[in-house]
């Protein structure tokens, strides 16, 4: 009992601290001297000497092998991992758990883009509060940043997803061409491509897919969502530069079938991936474990390349929060803290997971940037990765319901796509069921 | 009550089957002697390919591995046989999770659609051979619920569920499939003439209770009516994917739909990192779940063919 | 007597209270709940509000949810005939007595009824797919053109397909029982009077199958109005083809999970479900004018 009198107490501290730090319009990142601990940290390590269970909610394969790593070097601590789904069906659940009150895990996997969401519905912890505040020097920034809302810390940062541009080399070479290093050569390549064989493509683009559409306005230096304090929202996916930009860079060459429209992720799209009919996949540094396990018949068809244009952004990747049912807050605090910073933990979920890391630890280690990735033989593609994650651009926000912005993405923008490529009219229609949403749900849009 | 039921001797023994018109089991040889014709058999032949080239398309499917289900003709053979290593694979994928599923969807099954049946059957015997106290506004308020939309109620269900405490246990899948409004229409409408009013009369006049009466003279006519609405339930259940998949959490609860979805959602990514090459899993999976269904209806063809043409359809 | 039919009473509500209950808690009770939150408002920002009948003033203006039942609507004005027909067709040809092995024929289209829909909707799914999929392999095969079955014109008619495989079989065991109920004599009265086999389908076949008609749509009514599992499988494969409110019930789930808005969301089952009961009524109305359920 006294530790959820304590929690009610420093939530209640936490969101005056929220209020105060949105009247002096902070930022991310939040205030330095504020955000210091309201829990000793040394309890929070202390949890873990006890005997206790927690809940982990995770639809990672594999992540039970690191897992068991934190279970061994803590034998007090018993850690279920459970899948309940993937990302949407796992945010399904953990909605209704919520809204019900009961039935949610101690702690979950959460993608940045939702963090917001589960954050400002009060379904997470501040990690703030637990001293979590002081791992930020062990993140890359554009992870850190991603975890920050509101002026609290509501994860951990796990795995990344700094965009790259994959290219089949093989494919490549017949066509005379070299990965392109700006927009315009990808313009042109796309025309080269489909030329030579009218049943390929440069790539795709997948109408059901927001995450990549967003990450690629973020490439383009665009910050079309923009959240104050807790409450105001702005939404500009008509006039921001980096829309714009993604819709004048792709629109084009969907028009004039140069780029694919399909749905990906599916049979055929595998089946289209494995006979090389895309050349080129921009997506983010977590793929080459895809590409491993479900084609490896192309293994040495494939290498890595930085972005067009120089500037990345990111694509993917979790953090690991915990959630305001949690029944041993400082255990689970400790166990989400462990998982993803600690040296041996964060090894782990690179190696035997197949994760892209999140921390410096790794990023910065010369010995992981020049590792041989067997699956591309020759080439260091930890190098163009690591690089990549330096060059995300900063400050991006995501909206605090990006988890209902995202599902309507293919009745807007999805259309659009599918139906030749106007995709100013589509971001138009996103940005009003957005807005609509916004309002009815009480926030400020502007 | 009507004048043909009372004609029934209580002597007699009991003819199972509306007293109207003594129903022909389907399977005994059609009525008329009219000559083959080989065009209609021919045409028929082009429905029944219509229903069975999917199944035989999963059948093959379930013999090639991922590899070749990339690269091999849907309908023919690929590169080696690995239906027996698929199947393993199935059963030993997760430490046997499969397995577990299986015997989830076995129990909702089972003590859902038995329970179903049984209460439906207890409920129309009640409503067809008594007149008690609200029956009309009892039958025609289930009636009514006949058209409601199960799954448009998942999301109260879930909240109602959790409220009671029951969410995430087979409590929450168990209790709304133990109800089943057309279960008791079809009982009913099939216990109004297949337990004569007369041989009741006959056996309260020997002292006998009505509880007795039910379990010992009545169920026994009931029985294809029983068996109907068993079936149709069992597949109902077997089949339920919407509601497990809302008030389930804990993948070891799941019935076989929902593990089998959960399975395909994984094989075909959903997220980048999720995606593994479990596609000959969840055809594999598939097949095998359909199979102890099949087995069912084919065991059991006799009574649900009295109980449907006896039951649902009469006039 | 009296006390032996006050007993008979209580025995019949023992009886049925088994049914009740369950009926109760599986039915009655969510449908009160979802009737109780359909009347409030939840916000993100600013908590829960009293509402009264603004979730179902704002249902019926939503084009979201109005193109949504439009489609259901026209998926029931041709689906259900066309898979209704075949089964009566199949039935009728089944009873006719001219087939060979008749057995086979019957369990055969019928097996499909025994595949999950989840299932059934995955397997198509593959079927489907005109690069890859089966589609795409009689396209190589025969050199011919089919159409992509995914796209927006043509996915409604693929579930039709999806849903007709499901249930033909099923409706045609209703049709053939009903017509193996007829009694031997009608046909011998029917022959004596010199009839032909158009005069006793008509006048002997028809009208004893009325009931059986009559059951079969109302179930259709049902599986149409709800219509989820298959689209929503469909949907990885189709993804801008199938929107949020591409189905009333898709629109229902969306709005809950993925919008948070539970009290729009179950003010939309609500209607959903009076709809449902409304179109079952018609057809009940149209279908049997002189017959009737009760």
């Amino acid at each position: 009992m006294r530790s959820s009198m304590k929690h009610a107490l420093t939530t209640a501290t936490a969101a005056a601290l929220a209020l105060a730090l949105a009247a002096c319009g902070g930022g991310s990142g939040g205030g330095k001297s504020d955000d210091g601990p309201k829990v000793d940290p040394a309890a929070v390590q202390g949890a873990l000497d006890k005997p206790a269970t927690i809940t982990f909610w995770s639809w990672v394969p594999n992540i039970e092998k690191t897992v068991a790593l934190f279970e061994k070097k803590y034998p007090n601590i018993n850690v279920e991992v459970v899948n309940v789904g993937q990302s949407k069906d796992q945010y399904t659940k953990l909605t209704t758990a919520m809204k019900a009150g009961n039935g949610a895990p101690d702690v979950a996997q959460i993608e940045y883009f939702a963090l917001p969401q589960f954050a400002l519905t009060k379904s997470l912890v501040n990690l703030a509060d637990y001293g979590v505040g002081s791992l930020k020097d062990k993140f890359a920034a554009s992870a850190w940043s991603q975890v920050n809302v509101a002026g609290g810390i509501y994860g951990v940062p796990q795995d990344t997803g700094p965009m790259a541009m994959f290219y089949r080399k093989d494919i490549l070479d017949k066509l005379g061409a070299a990965a392109p290093k700006t927009w315009e050569e990808f313009a042109a390549l796309a025309k080269k491509v489909h030329e030579a064989d009218p049943s390929s493509y440069v790539t795709y683009v997948d109408p059901g897919d927001p995450g990549t559409a967003t990450s690629f306005m973020w490439d383009f230096g665009g910050k079309p969502f923009k959240v104050e304090g807790t409450t105001d929202v702005t939404v500009n996916l008509k006039d921001d530069a980096g829309a714009k930009a993604y819709a004048d860079t792709m629109g084009p060459l969907i028009k004039d079938k140069l780029i694919d429209v399909t749905g990906s992720w599916n049979d055929e799209w595998w089946k289209s991936m494995a006979a090389g009919k895309y050349p080129i996949w921009i997506t983010g540094a977590w793929a080459p474990a895809v590409l491993e396990k479900n084609i490896p018949q192309s293994k040495g068809q494939w290498s890595v390349a930085p972005m067009p244009g120089g500037a990345s952004a990111e694509n993917g990747g979790s953090s690991v929060a915990v959630t305001t049912q949690a029944k041993n807050k400082e255990a689970s605090v400790a166990f989400a803290q462990w998982l993803n910073s600690d040296p041996e933990a964060v090894k782990s979920l690179n190696s035997e997971v197949g994760l892209f890391p999140a921390t410096k630890v790794l990023l910065d280690d010369p010995g992981f940037r020049s590792a041989e990735v067997p699956f591309f033989p020759g080439s260091k593609p930890n190098e163009v990765f690591a690089d990549m994650s330096k060059a995300v651009r900063p400050d991006w926000q995501y909206l605090p319901f990006q988890v209902y912005a995202n599902s309507v993405f293919k009745d807007t923008v999805g259309q659009s796509l599918q139906g030749g490529g106007d995709l100013g009219q589509g971001l138009a229609a996103w940005q009003e069921r957005i807005k609509t949403y916004g309002k009815e749900q009480g926030f400020t849009i502007k | 009550m009507s004048a043909e039921t009372t004609e029934a001797q209580p002597s007699a023994a009991p003819v199972p089957g509306p007293r109207k018109r003594p129903v022909r089991p389907l399977s005994r040889k059609p009525r008329r002697r009219r000559g083959k014709s080989t065009a209609l058999t021919v045409a028929m032949g082009l429905m029944l390919a219509y229903a069975l080239v999917p199944l035989v398309w999963l059948t093959i499917s379930a013999t090639k591995s991922n590899q070749t289900l990339f690269d091999s003709p849907g309908l023919w053979f690929g590169d080696g046989f690995h239906l027996f290593e698929n199947i393993h694979d199935v059963f030993t994928y997760d430490d046997g999770i499969y397995l577990r599923w299986f015997g989830n969807t076995l129990l909702y099954s089972v003590v859902g659609a038995g329970g179903a049946a049984m209460i439906a059957t207890m409920g129309g015997y009640a409503l067809a051979k008594y007149d008690f106290v609200g029956r009309k506004f009892l039958f025609a308020l289930v009636l009514g619920a006949i058209s409601i939309p199960a799954t448009a109620l998942a999301v109260p269900t879930y909240l109602l569920f959790s409220e009671m405490g029951i969410v995430n246990t087979p409590w929450a899948v168990l209790l709304p499939t133990l109800a089943s409004p057309f279960g008791l229409y079809l009982m009913q409408v099939y216990a109004k003439d297949a337990v004569p009013d007369a041989m009741l009369e006959a056996a309260r006049i020997d002292g006998a209770g009505e509880l007795r009466i039910f379990f010992t003279i009545s169920l026994r006519l009931l029985a294809p009516g029983f068996v109907t609405v068993l079936l149709f339930t069992l597949v109902a259940t077997w089949n339920n994917y919407f509601l497990p998949l809302i008030v389930l959490n804990d993948p070891d609860l799941f019935p076989l739909t929902v593990g089998l979805h959960q399975w395909n959602s994984m094989a075909q990514g959903g997220s980048g990192a999720g995606a593994i090459p479990i596609l000959p899993l969840v055809l594999t999976g598939s097949l095998l779940a359909i199979v102890p269904l099949v087995v069912a209806f084919l065991f059991l063809q006799r009574f649900w063919e009295s109980g449907l043409s006896a039951g649902g359809v009469k006039q | 007597m009296r006390r032996s039919a006050v007993r008979r009473n209580l025995t019949a509500h023992a009886f049925f209270l088994p049914f009740l209950a369950v009926f109760a808690i599986g039915v009655v009770a969510p449908l009160v709940y979802a009737v109780n939150l359909s009347l409030y408002q939840e916000r993100m920002i600013g908590g829960t509000s009293f509402v009264g009948l603004d979730n179902y003033a704002k249902a019926l203006e939503d084009t979201l949810f109005h193109v949504g039942l439009g489609r259901v609507a026209l998926f029931f004005a041709i689906q259900v005939p066309l898979m209704l027909g075949l089964a009566l067709l199949a039935a009728l040809v089944i009873d006719s007595g001219r087939l060979r092995a008749p057995g086979v024929f019957r369990i055969g289209i019928f097996v499909p009824y025994a595949v999950p829909g989840v299932v059934a909707a995955l397997m198509w799914g593959y079927i489907y797919g005109d690069r890859f999929g089966l589609a795409g392999e009689v396209e190589d095969l025969f050199g011919v053109d089919l159409p992509d079955f995914l796209a927006s014109g043509w996915m409604l008619a693929s579930i039709g397909n999806i849903v007709t495989w499901s249930y033909v079989g099923y409706n045609m065991l209703i049709f053939y029982a009903a017509l193996r109920a007829i009694p031997d004599e009608l046909y011998e009265a029917a022959e004596m009077d010199g009839a032909g086999s158009i005069r006793k389908a008509w006048s002997i076949k028809l009208p004893a199958l009325r009931p059986a008609l009559l059951l079969a749509t109302i179930f259709s009514v049902i599986g149409t109005f709800q219509l989820f599992n298959e689209p929503s499988v469909l949907q990885a494969l189709a993804p801008a083809v199938i929107t949020t409110n591409y189905t009333p019930n898709m629109y229902a789930f969306s709005l809950a999970f993925e919008g948070r808005q539970f009290n729009y969301s179950a003010a939309i089952a609500v209607m959903l479900g009076l709809v449902t009961v409304v179109v079952a009524y018609v057809v009940q109305l149209v279908t049997a004018r002189r017959e009737r359920m009760l």
